[in-house]
C-alpha cells in the first residue's frame, strides 16, 4: 500500500499585489511505487513544497487529480504525513507530547497515547528525552522528534519537506543515513522534498529533477546504487555520476535565477 | 548527536564556582545584587533622615523615615490601617478578577470568531484609547461613592489590557502550527486546545500584569475622588490635615502591595512559561 500518482496536477495562483495569475505547477505526471523511497529536487521556487502540500490535502490543485491506492486525495488523510522543516514541533509541549499529537487528534487517550507512541520514540534514538521540551533539544534531535511524530500515526505515504536543510553538514549526513535505516524498518513509501543533490541521491530509488516554474518533473533518474549504502558511497565514481547529471539538469535554471531572471515571489512557494 | 550540547539544567546560567580566594569575596559574588541595592536604599533612606534633623527640609513637607514608622505605629494603635488596607484590597480584588475573567472570555472568543472581532473591535479600540477617569462622574452618579462605584472603576481600567491581549494572542498563532495541526486533520477543538491556547498564554499573561497595574492605580485614583475609606482615602484625608508622615506611610504601603503583586504575577507566568528558554 502507498502508490501514489499524480496525473496532470496544476497549480494557479492569484497574486495579491498585481492581480496576476501565476502558474507554480504545469501539468506535473509522477507515480511513485509502494515502499520506494523517491525524491524530489529542484531549483527554489520550482513548487516542490507546494506540490507537498498538495499532496498532503492541505492545498487544493487546481487542476488535475491525485490518486493514493488508487483513491483520490482531496484532504488530509490518516494514511499520509508529513515530516515538516524544521521547528515545526509545537514548543509548549514535551517530546512525547509532540510525537503522540496525530493520535491526540484521532482521539487516542493521552496515556495510550503515550505508550503507543514508545517505540517510535525508541526507533529514532530519543529515548530518555520524552520529558524534553524542544528548545532542550538541539536540532537533529528536534527533526528525529518531527519524524517520529509523522511515523506514529503509521501511514503508508511519508511527506519529507526538506527536513534536514538547516542542520549542519556532519549532522545532516548522519541523519541521512539513519533515515534510510528507519525506512528499511517502516517500510513506508517516502516522497522527500529537498534541494540538495546529494542527499537526494543518497537516499532515493528515484529523483525526479523539476524544472524552474512552472513546475513540472523534467527527468526520472533510477538510482542503481544497492542498499544498504553506507554514507562512504558518496565517494564512489557511480554516485559522483548520478550527482553531475541530475546538476547538469539544474544548473542553467539556478543560473538563470542568479543572473536575477526570476522575478518577485519565485522564494515564496518554496 | 547522542549528547546534545543544548541540554543545560533548567533555570538559570550555569554556575561559575571559583572555589578560591578570601571568604568575603566568594559571598560578595554571590550576593553583590542584593547587597548594593540595600545599601542604596538604607543610604538614602540615612539622607532623608539627616536633612530633615538637621532642619535643611522642613518634615511638614517630606515627613521622615521615623516620621512614617511612627505614622505607621499610630495607625495600627488605632486599628484603622487594617480596615484601609483591607477596604482596598478587597476593592481590587473584585474589580480585577471580574476583569481577567471577562477580559479573558471575550478576547479569546473575539480572536476565535472572526465576525465577533468585527463587532467588536471599535468599541474596544475606543474605550482603550478613552481616558477612563474621565467616567468617574457618570460612575458615581450611577452607584454612589461606596464598594460598588470602586469596584466597577477597578474593573473598567483593567479590563480592556486584558481583552486586547488576550485578542491578539489568539489572533497570533502561527500559521505553520495551525498546518501541522490541519495535516493531522485536528478537530476545531483540538486545534484551538492545543495550538491557540498555548500560543496565546504568554499574551493573556502580559495583558493580566499590564491589568493589575493599571487596576491598582484604578483603586487609589477612585479613593481619592470619592470615597470614606481605603488607602487612598487615608492619603487624601492626611494630606488635607497637612500629616504628611501618615500620608507618606500610605504611599509606602501602595508600593509595597504594588511590588508583592508584581512578585506573584512573575511567579504565574514562570510557572506557564516552563516551555520557553528561560532567560537568566
Amino acid at each position: 500500500m502507498g502508490k501514489l500518482e499524480a496525473l496532470d496536477i496544476c497549480m494557479e495562483y492569484l497574486q495579491a499585489r498585481t492581480g496576476n495569475r501565476m502558474l507554480a505547477i504545469d501539468r506535473l505526471n509522477l507515480v511513485i511505487e509502494n515502499g520506494s523511497f523517491v525524491s524530489l529536487v529542484g531549483p527554489s521556487g520550482c513548487g516542490k513544497t507546494t506540490f507537498l502540500k498538495i499532496v498532503d490535502g492541505l492545498l487544493a490543485p487546481t487542476g488535475g487529480q491525485l490518486l493514493l491506492d488508487g483513491r483520490s486525495i482531496t484532504e488530509p488523510g490518516r494514511e499520509r504525513a508529513v515530516v515538516f522543516q524544521d521547528s515545526s514541533l509545537f514548543p509548549w509541549f514535551t517530546v512525547v507530547r509532540n510525537v503522540a499529537y496525530g493520535l491526540e487528534c484521532q482521539g487516542v487517550k493521552p496515556a495510550d497515547a503515550r505508550e503507543r507512541v514508545q517505540p517510535f520514540i525508541k526507533m529514532v534514538g530519543l529515548e530518555g528525552f520524552e520529558n524534553h521540551y524542544p528548545y532542550e533539544l538541539s536540532g537533529g534531535m528536534q527533526q528525529r522528534a518531527n519524524l517520529a511524530r509523522a511515523l506514529a500515526v503509521d501511514p503508508e505515504l511519508l511527506l519529507m519537506d526538506e527536513p534536514f536543510a538547516s542542520l549542519d553538514a556532519q549532522t545532516r549526513e548522519l541523519m541521512q543515513e539513519e533515515l534510510l535505516g528507519i525506512w528499511r524498518q517502516s517500510q513506508k513509501t517516502v516522497l522527500f522534498i529537498t534541494h540538495a543533490i546529494s542527499e537526494a541521491v543518497y537516499l532515493s530509488d528515484r529523483v525526479l529533477v523539476m524544472g524552474p516554474r512552472p513546475g513540472r518533473v523534467i527527468e526520472d533518474l533510477h538510482i542503481d546504487i544497492p542498499r544498504p549504502r553506507p554514507l562512504k558511497v558518496k565517494r564512489t565514481p557511480q554516485f559522483l555520476d548520478y550527482e553531475d547529471r541530475v546538476w547538469s539538469l539544474i544548473e542553467a535554471q539556478v543560473k538563470r535565477d542568479m543572473a536575477g531572471g526570476n522575478g518577485a515571489g519565485g522564494q515564496v512557494l518554496g | 548527536m547522542a549528547t546534545p550540547a543544548a541540554l543545560s539544567p533548567r533555570g538559570g546560567l550555569p554556575a561559575v564556582r571559583l572555589d578560591h580566594g578570601p571568604v568575603w569575596r566568594l559571598w560578595w559574588q554571590r550576593n553583590e545584587r542584593l547587597a548594593l541595592g540595600a545599601f542604596g536604599l538604607v543610604l538614602l533612606m540615612a539622607m532623608w533622615e539627616l536633612v530633615v534633623r538637621l532642619g535643611l527640609v522642613r518634615a511638614l513637607f517630606v515627613s521622615s523615615p521615623s516620621g512614617i514608622v511612627r505614622a505607621f505605629a499610630e495607625a495600627l494603635d488605632r486599628g484603622t490601617l487594617w480596615t484601609d488596607i483591607s477596604i482596598s484590597l478587597a476593592e481590587f480584588a473584585l474589580g480585577y478578577v471580574a476583569a481577567a475573567i471577562l477580559g479573558i472570555v471575550i478576547g479569546i472568543a473575539a480572536g476565535w470568531y472572526r465576525r465577533l472581532n468585527y463587532i467588536a473591535s471599535p468599541w474596544l479600540a475606543a474605550w482603550y484609547a478613552t481616558p477612563h477617569i474621565a467616567l468617574i462622574p457618570l460612575i458615581i452618579l450611577w452607584f454612589g461613592i461606596g464598594l460598588q462605584y470602586k469596584v466597577f472603576y477597578v474593573f473598567l481600567v483593567s479590563f480592556f489590557s486584558v481583552v486586547i491581549n488576550a485578542l491578539a494572542g489568539v489572533q497570533s498563532a502561527e500559521a505553520k502550527y495551525l498546518e501541522v495541526a490541519k495535516s493531522f486533520r485536528a478537530s476545531q477543538a483540538t486545534v484551538f486546545r492545543t495550538v491557540v491556547l498555548p500560543g496565546s498564554l504568554p499574551f493573556i499573561l502580559t495583558g493580566l500584569r499590564l491589568a493589575a497595574g493599571r487596576a491598582w492605580v484604578g483603586v487609589v485614583v477612585s479613593e481619592l475622588v470619592g470615597a470614606n475609606q481605603g488607602l487612598g482615602f487615608m492619603i487624601n484625608l492626611a494630606g488635607t490635615m497637612l500629616d504628611t508622615g501618615r500620608a507618606m506611610m500610605g504611599i509606602v504601603m501602595l508600593g509595597i502591595f504594588g511590588v508583592a503583586l508584581g512578585e506573584v504575577l512573575g511567579r504565574v507566568e514562570k510557572r506557564f512559561d516552563v516551555w520557553r528558554p528561560q532567560r537568566a
